[in-house]
């Protein structure tokens, strides 16, 4: 085998554990009662998102964005590439802040997942709840999303820790 | 810093999201949440999400049976009471429904019986952006199921209706949701009004009757049915029972606050109604 023949299948492996992992995400997120606190449960499809972006960078990190937020919009039941947007963008942004100015650890990805958590979370909020006027609404917020940012947050390291496992078995050639 | 704005990337990067905006675009002309992508994603979701949810029913039932077998124990010897008594009305019912077929053939009167036709189906996503009890079920326009048809509880309690159909599942729309308005009746009364989904009570998984008239005179636990007007849901069918009755803030209704028969935030599996065929013979 040529050493492009391999280097291709070796990418081509790369994404394919991406995308499974994404499935898996994807799942979890959404299978009724796993990992839930009273009415409120974490996501896994925008932490692992952002950790794919962070590993591999910002371009191919906000595609995988994009497709991950389609997969979101079509569990969540939102308008087909609404969290698709969202995720592109923010990918394409937590990957150049890594790049540019912080320190790709455990502590940084909390703060960054929670932050863009809170971004995603709140965009949500104010389009399909705040919006249309429903009463309660910032209790709402401060009951139900709040938590649900927090808990994200500090399950996100779960997903960088399966990027990373993924980046390093396959390693980019030199 | 110009040369990353014109590198060939980040063009692309652009040109994704115009198609991505393009996307949702079409979707909101179209009145359709997904698009042909999202249905291959949701194809190669399905059987992980299938998995995940034998498997988690299963871990759920065991832990729940030793967790709870006090309270098993207690509720079967109450439920053994419970059935003797219900086996003593089914006698009782049984004449009445005699009676009943004996008027109805007395006063020539066609019964209106129609046979609903069922679609099976397991509840196997639930995403936590949803706040009004949405979910999605393992059935899909393969096995019949279309836009509109209605979702009712094992044990025949509304639950709501499908949102939309893609090829092996489906999205529903709960009546928790505020907007999934269904006509509706005090089946003891036979006041109508408007079952609606209210935020405020979505908490706790409630919602609310709303345009009851001012002097209606309904009371706290009695039962709720679908009228049947507007043809979108059948006729009685039953929706839950009224926990609270409070004046509407103009005072010119009253909102009854009801408690649906089905559990909508923990549903595992649901029947679809797909259609309906007149009795035969």
């Amino acid at each position: 085998m040529t050493s492009r023949n391999k280097r291709n299948l070796t990418l081509a492996a790369k994404w394919a554990c991406y995308f499974l992992l994404l499935l898996v995400a994807a799942t979890l997120q959404t299978t009724p009662g796993f990992l839930t606190i009273g009415q409120v449960r974490p996501i896994f499809i925008l932490p692992l998102c952002l950790a794919v972006a962070m590993v591999e960078g910002e371009y191919p990190g906000a595609f995988f964005g994009a497709v991950g937020g389609l997969l979101w919009d079509f569990t969540a039941g939102r308008p087909g590439g609404l969290l698709a947007l969202e995720l592109l963008f923010i990918c394409f942004g937590a990957a150049i802040l890594v790049e540019l100015y912080l320190r790709l650890n455990a502590m940084n990805f909390v703060l960054v997942s929670g932050l863009c958590a809170l971004v995603v979370t709140g965009v949500d909020f104010l389009f399909f709840y705040a919006m249309p006027g429903y009463e309660g609404a910032a209790a709402r917020y401060f009951e139900l999303v709040l938590p649900m940012v927090v808990f994200t947050a500090a399950l996100s390291p779960a997903s960088l820790w399966a990027a990373g496992r993924v980046y390093r078995r396959f390693p980019p050639a030199e | 810093m110009n040369d990353f704005f014109y590198s060939k990337k980040f063009k692309i990067l652009l040109a994704v999201a115009v198609l991505l905006a393009g996307m949702m675009a079409w979707a909101g002309a179209n009145d359709r949440l997904t698009n042909a992508p999202q249905e291959l994603l949701g194809a190669a979701l399905a059987p992980f999400q299938k998995a995940a949810q034998l498997l988690g029913g299963g871990l759920d039932g065991l832990v729940d049976k030793y967790v709870r077998i006090d309270q098993i124990i207690a509720e079967n010897e109450r439920l053994r009471q419970e059935n003797q008594e219900l086996r003593d009305q089914l006698v009782d019912y049984d004449q009445l429904a005699a009676e009943n077929q004996a008027f109805r053939d007395l006063l020539n009167i066609e019964a209106n019986d129609p046979r609903y036709q069922y679609a099976s189906a397991f509840v196997i996503s639930r995403d936590p952006l949803d706040q009004f009890g949405g979910f999605t079920i393992d059935q899909g326009t393969l096995q019949g199921v279309e836009k509109g048809d209605v979702v009712v509880s094992d044990k025949g309690y509304l639950v709501g209706r499908v949102l939309e159909a893609d090829v092996t599942s489906s999205k529903v729309m709960t009546i928790l949701q505020p907007g999934s308005y269904v006509a509706c009746l005090v089946s003891r009364t036979r006041d109508s009004g408007n079952l609606n989904g209210n935020a405020a009570w979505a908490v706790q998984g409630n919602c609310a009757l709303e345009n009851l008239p001012r002097d209606t005179l309904a009371l706290v636990g009695d039962e709720i049915v679908t009228s049947g007007l507007g043809g979108e849901f059948p006729a009685n069918i039953r929706v839950g029972a009224i926990l609270e009755l409070v004046p509407e803030e103009s005072g010119t209704s009253t909102i009854a606050v009801i408690e649906p028969g089905a559990d909508i935030n923990k549903l595992t599996h649901v029947f679809v109604i797909t259609g309906e065929e007149e009795e035969q013979g």
